[in-house]
């Protein structure tokens, strides 16, 4: 044992470059596993967007799909663009309406953007599906807050007044006709005296239709009887009946927004969420992500939660207080939604923001829990081909639209990650094996003196399998160390890593509007990199491991040695 | 008369150099009896070293028998052979191979630890006061002349009471007059502890100073010069 003491600690340099060899391999070996597994978590956390608001599927209506069979939407049966474009009518709202022009606005426009709405009622359609164990919908609604001075271009446009006229030449009527009239025209003047009041019984209107003159027939002594016009009107055959017909269509004034308005107004966009706060645990968001204050109360008032990103920007706490279109509501938590999907900055009850947003009875998504996770798959397809216009997205295909920095890291780190801590742990042991066979190739005439001096050839071989183990075990502790020194580092730096969804934004939507349906939530990370136990023990084993095949390799070759033939190599 | 200490019959040794086959030793007889100061003599290649280690037990011959205290080396397995190099020689090299990383007392420990005797240190550092170096015991080898180094090398060797001393040109690293002292010390400490002592050197002074002379010519014994 003194002997592995002092040739360890007299052969200094060797033995610091074996031990950093192997501590630098080591602790990059423990460094690139924490980082790895601090992506993990932070991928596990950001990435499984699902998971955490208690979801395995959501139901959401796409707009490339005909709208006709689910659940009656806003829109109707027309195609996708008149679809969105009438889910999305209040952001094309006459501004006019705001106030007069040149008067300050603050007005926040909700709009549903690529999400098309469907009917409440279609949760419990759902919820009938074998395996669902339940369902909870929520309104996920792009916002607009805008600010700023109600603008004068706003055209109003006046329709000319058009009048219409038709004019034909009356024919002449045959005899028959001429004999039924006279008939006709004689019974009349036998009841003439009763016809007074008869007469003027709002006849008068009937289509504007009058006698023009020029009828030559015996009509003439019975002109006078200008109360019982119309009873001598029926006495004409139908196609003397219709004279001159006039249309007038009717004056309008179309008002619209001429473009983007050129005023001083500000958009700030948004996204806002309705949460059936009856369900704390599955919805668009769950109690399990209240981070400070709490989640909504299960009678659903005026009350809002935040998420931590537009909290901060909006420098919004528990407490403080939301105007939302003259309506006031407390934040009550700030929360911290899972990435991916059905995301919000600011989350309503979702009665209220059904009201606010004047989508009565209408939701955009439905989550979807299934009774075991192993009934995901057929869960999934049940409600597909229940709901054929029904985009039905599992927690994988959610987490497979998110991007960012973090995917990438976290991929480059699954993809590289493991392959660097292989080469660096390869390469330490490979310098250990190969320091322990120089050492032993230098020390051929040392340890044939100690054969010589009557050492056995185990103990020659325990000897120098030793001082590699105490290396290694040494090499461990340096391991260890450095790599609690990088993950420092790391943390340190603290290198942000960000993670984004898109979705929405169908093409072929006219221009504003495509871009103002596109849903992009981000959540940023901090790199960390955990330690772990177990991370800081497989590293140690590791060196120890490098050590032990460094030893066996030295203490092979020493085993080799004959004594006389390892002392006739000096000479 | 008794059993000599050792009977060497027909000792021959080879080495394949190439295509070339040497003959280190090629035929010795030799007795040795217990408590002789032998010199073996002969120049660079004549096979005394060869000669030493088969004594030794360091390597084993091509052919031949050397029968140590009526055991034939040749037929012993290696543990026995580790275990007779250490209870029963000590070895002194020209090298004087002293172990680097460790000071002169635990170089002497290195050869004693492996026996399982108690207090190795206390003896070491008698034995080092014997060689006339106990204040020298916790110095590291590199810090020491060579004629310390030889003596270090010798309080090793003699630490356990070997039955017999093999020195390889003890003397060839050190000056005329050191190399006498080192001779004279190994002499008189041999004869204390009851030691058969062989010693191998081309220097004939050296030489002249064994009872016994043994002149070796091409792994060839040439001549017996006879005890005065």
């Amino acid at each position: 044992m003194r002997y592995i003491r002092n040739e360890l600690l007299r052969r200094r340099a060797r033995t610091i470059l074996t031990l950093l060899g192997l501590g630098v391999g080591v602790g990059l070996v423990i460094v690139i596993a924490s980082l790895s597994k601090g992506l993990d978590n932070a991928q596990k956390k950001t990435l499984d967007p699902l998971a955490g608001i208690g979801t395995d599927l959501t139901v959401t209506l796409s707009p490339q799909q005909q709208t006709s069979s689910f659940g009656g939407p806003g829109g109707g049966g027309g195609g996708q663009d008149r679809d969105l474009i009438a889910a999305n009518q209040s952001v094309l709202t006459d501004l006019s309406k705001l106030g007069k022009p040149g008067q300050h606005f603050v007005h926040d426009f909700f709009l549903p953007g690529s999400q098309l709405t469907f009917q409440q009622s279609a949760a419990s359609q759902i919820s009938s599906i074998p395996g669902v164990a339940s369902v909870t919908t929520g309104l996920t609604l792009l916002a607009e807050h805008q600010q700023g001075i109600v603008p004068k271009i706003v055209a109003t446009l006046k329709t000319q007044r058009k009048t219409f006229q038709i004019q034909r030449n009356i024919p002449r009527p045959t005899a028959a006709q001429f004999a039924a009239m006279q008939a006709c025209f004689a019974k009349l003047r036998g009841s003439s005296s009763g016809n007074g009041s008869n007469g003027s019984n709002g006849n008068g209107s009937g289509g504007g239709s009058g006698l023009g003159g020029g009828n030559g027939g015996g009509g003439g002594g019975f002109g006078g009887g200008g109360a019982n016009r119309a009873a001598f009107a029926k006495c004409l055959p139908a196609n003397l009946r219709r004279l001159r017909t006039q249309f007038t269509t009717p004056q309008q004034t179309l008002r619209q927004v001429l473009n983007p308005p050129q005023t001083n107004i500000q958009t700030t966009p948004y996204t806002i969420g309705g949460v059936d706060q009856t369900h704390p645990t599955q919805g668009l968001v769950t109690t399990a992500q209240v981070t400070k204050g709490r989640f909504l109360s299960p009678a659903g008032g005026h009350e809002a939660l935040v998420s931590d990103s537009y909290a901060a920007k909006h420098s919004l706490k528990v407490g403080s207080k939301i105007n939302l279109n003259g309506t006031t509501f407390v934040v009550v938590g700030i929360v911290s939604p899972p990435l991916g999907g059905q995301t919000a900055d600011v989350y309503l009850p979702l009665k209220q923001l059904q009201t606010l947003a004047g989508q009565k009875n209408l939701v955009n998504v439905a989550l979807v829990r299934a009774d075991q996770s192993s009934q995901v798959g057929s869960v999934q397809k049940a409600i597909q081909t229940a709901l054929p216009n029904a985009q039905v997205a599992s927690s994988k295909q959610v987490a497979d639209t998110i991007s960012g920095s973090l995917v990438n890291a976290s991929n480059l780190s699954h993809d590289l990650g493991f392959a660097v801590s292989a080469v660096a742990a390869l390469a330490a042991f490979l310098l250990a094996a190969l320091l322990a066979l120089s050492s032993v190739g230098k020390r051929v005439r040392e340890l044939g003196t100690l054969k010589a001096l009557g050492w056995t050839q185990g103990k020659v071989v325990r000897q120098i399998a030793g001082e590699s183990l105490t290396t290694g075990v040494l090499g461990g502790i340096v391991g260890v160390a450095l790599g609690l020194i990088g993950i420092l580092i790391v943390d340190a730096w603290g290198e942000k890593l960000t993670a984004s969804s898109t979705s929405g934004g169908a093409s072929g939507l006219i221009g504003q509007l495509a871009s103002a349906t596109q849903r992009t939530a981000s959540s940023t990370v901090s790199l960390t990199a955990p330690v772990a136990v177990s991370v800081l023990v497989i590293g140690f084993a590791l060196a120890l491991l490098g050590g032990l095949i460094a030893g066996t390799a030295g203490a092979m070759r020493a085993a080799r040695l004959r004594p006389a033939d390892a002392l006739r190599q000096v000479e | 008369m008794t059993e000599p200490q050792y009977r060497v019959t027909a000792l021959a040794k080879f080495f394949q150099r190439g295509p070339t086959t040497v003959r280190a030793l090629d035929g010795v007889d030799l007795e040795i009896a217990a408590g002789e100061f032998v010199a073996l003599e002969g120049p660079s290649g004549s096979g005394k070293t060869t000669l030493l280690q088969l004594l030794g037990a360091l390597d084993r011959p091509s052919s031949g028998d050397v029968i140590f205290e009526g055991r034939d080396l040749v037929k012993l397995p290696d543990h026995e052979l580790a275990s007779l190099r250490l209870r029963s020689f000590g070895f002194v090299f020209q090298q004087f191979n002293l172990i680097p990383t460790l000071t002169a007392v635990e170089n002497v420990e290195a050869k004693l630890a492996p026996t399982g005797v108690d207090d190795i240190e206390g003896r070491a550092r008698r034995m080092l006061e014997e060689v006339g170096l106990a204040e020298r015991a916790n110095h590291l080898p590199m810090h020491m002349s060579g004629g310390e180094q030889q003596r270090v090398a010798i309080a090793r060797a003699l630490s356990v009471e070997p039955r017999v001393v093999l020195a390889d040109e003890p003397t060839g690293n050190l000056d005329t007059k050191t190399g006498g002292e080192i001779i004279d010390l190994l002499a008189g400490l041999a004869a204390e502890h009851g030691s058969t002592v062989i010693v191998a050197t081309h220097d004939a002074t050296l030489a002249e100073r064994a009872p016994r002379r043994l002149s070796m010519r091409d792994g060839r014994l040439v001549g017996v010069v006879a005890a005065v």
